[in-house]
């Protein structure tokens, strides 16, 4: 199977937490790597570590708030991937403190790729390595479809009434995605700030809910909103 | 247009587009540009840049078009159409006749002619063996693109694929976070298009052309503008009385 099928096959039916371990998951597997996570950061302050592929990646992703300092927060600052290939090497010497906690865990690799919702780059999926090797050019590429993907579960954790945290059986990420990146979608998403005084991933995460909960696709209530039919009130 | 005339002109547009991407330049009003240019030069209707993903889904990045219906032509491309062969093969696609391209795209040929279309064309986007996403054209009237016009688009096409990869030699780890960043640029315009909308009471037409005029007027980047506005909420008070103003005072 391509590595964009086994992603999307990892969070098919799945939502919120669950889906980004499953993410987390499918990244360790795929790109040989040995731990991944995936992590949220608002104005710059790490808010946490989101998913994980188990204890140990959510140990490495978390010393990052810790300490105030690490892949994640560079990548969405820098707007970037931040690609480090051995910790140990003293020219990397970026992270004064994180680095040599990371060495002290056996961590010799990490690479972070920024996640976007709404085009804002609000978190990162961090993947880690024991080995000091170059992420290979498939297993990169294959990262960054990951870090695509997985702004379905931020979305998921950023709606409050998560009423889109619950597992959907049919829920199909593919074509959740292509749904949300069509150009209504974000035209409705920027009616919504002016409307309501809030910010353009709440604005997603409400227009993406009422779509939820009216059974209607996000396009379909995106057009509503720019014609003025719909109008996405206080008690939504 | 005369052939000697048409060969002018189509080398004057190529002269001045490559200045600009010499230049210190906004990649989304570019592309915008380039779809004009397609337009002016060569004998279609419409014309837009479809780019990649990283899930290699091909989306909309600049058309000539603001209308909803030319627009839904673009997007369908996700999922088939001249933009998606042309992207899978890497080679152009070329449908002198859309009637008979029916069983080839069943949802897209329906909406092209709805759309008052007869022909459809596509040239691939490349850097660094990678197919980046395709230029799309579709024609008023059936008709095969003719050789020079298929030049001009592929020359058209890849003065677009420098100006989107010109920071950077072309790697994968270069090019694909760079087309994604672009992307998400496209995102804040689009967003900066509704809030335009809801704010000024226009049209998203009008919005898109507010933006670009006052991105121009202030000699700053469309995205720069759009990002200001839609990422900065202490910046945007101010901007959006800036814009307002812009917006009703007299143009020449």
């Amino acid at each position: 199977m391509a590595i964009h099928d086994e992603l999307l096959a990892a969070v098919d039916g799945k939502r919120g937490v669950d889906a980004a371990d499953r993410l987390c998951e499918a990244c360790v597997t795929l790109f040989d790597v040995d731990a991944a996570a995936i992590s949220l950061v608002f104005d710059g302050a790490n808010s946490g570590t989101l998913g994980s592929s188990g204890e140990p990646a959510r140990q490495y992703d978390e010393l990052q708030f810790i300490l105030g300092e690490g892949p994640c927060l560079d990548s969405v600052s820098s707007r970037a991937p931040v690609l480090v290939v051995d910790l140990a090497d003293l020219d990397e010497a970026r992270w004064p403190v994180y680095g040599p906690a990371m060495l002290d865990l056996k961590v010799r690799g990490v690479y972070a790729m920024p996640v976007l919702v709404a085009g804002e780059y609000i978190g990162a999926l961090d993947l880690f390595r024991a080995q000091p090797r170059r992420l290979e050019d498939h297993h990169f590429a294959g990262a960054i479809a990951a870090a695509e993907l997985a702004s379905l579960p931020l979305l998921d954790l950023l709606d409050t009434d998560m009423q889109a945290a619950f597992g959907d059986p049919n829920s199909d990420a593919w074509a959740d995605l292509h749904t949300l990146s069509r150009a209504e979608v974000s035209q409705a998403t920027g009616m919504l700030v002016a409307q309501l005084g809030i910010e353009p991933a709440e604005a997603l995460v409400r227009l993406r809910a009422h779509a939820y909960a009216t059974g209607r696709s996000a396009t379909d209530v995106a057009r509503d909103i720019l014609d003025r039919r719909l109008r996405l009130g206080e008690e939504d | 247009m005369t052939e000697p005339a048409r060969e002018t002109s189509a080398l004057d547009a190529v002269v001045s587009l490559v200045e600009t991407v010499l230049e210190d330049f906004d990649t989304v009003e570019l592309l915008t540009e380039f779809s004009e240019r397609c337009v002016q030069l060569l004998d279609v209707a419409a014309a837009g840049f479809l780019l990649a993903d990283p899930l290699d889904q091909l989306r909309l990045l600049a058309a000539t078009t603001e209308r909803a219906r030319e627009l839904e032509l673009f997007q369908l491309q996700a999922d088939e159409g001249p933009c998606v062969d042309c992207y899978s093969t890497g080679k152009p696609v070329s449908v002198a006749d859309l009637t008979e391209a029916a069983g080839r795209w069943p949802r897209f040929v329906p909406a092209a002619l709805e759309a008052g279309f007869a022909s459809v064309h596509a040239v691939p986007m490349r850097a660094a063996g990678l197919v980046l996403g395709a230029l799309g054209l579709f024609g008023s009237g059936p008709g095969e693109l003719g050789d020079a016009d298929r030049l001009v688009a592929q020359t058209l096409a890849h003065v677009a694929s420098v100006a989107l990869l010109r920071e950077h030699a072309p790697t994968p780890s270069t090019v694909i976070p760079q087309l994604r960043a672009v992307l998400a640029s496209r995102v804040l315009i689009e967003q900066a298009k509704g809030f335009l909308r809801e704010t000024l009471d226009v049209s998203v037409e009008e919005a898109f052309a507010v933006l670009r005029a006052y991105a121009r007027a202030n000699n700053e980047h469309l995205t720069a503008v759009a990002r200001r506005l839609m990422t900065d909420r202490h910046a945007r008070p101010v901007l959006v009385a800036a814009i307002a103003e812009f917006a009703t005072s007299p143009r020449p």
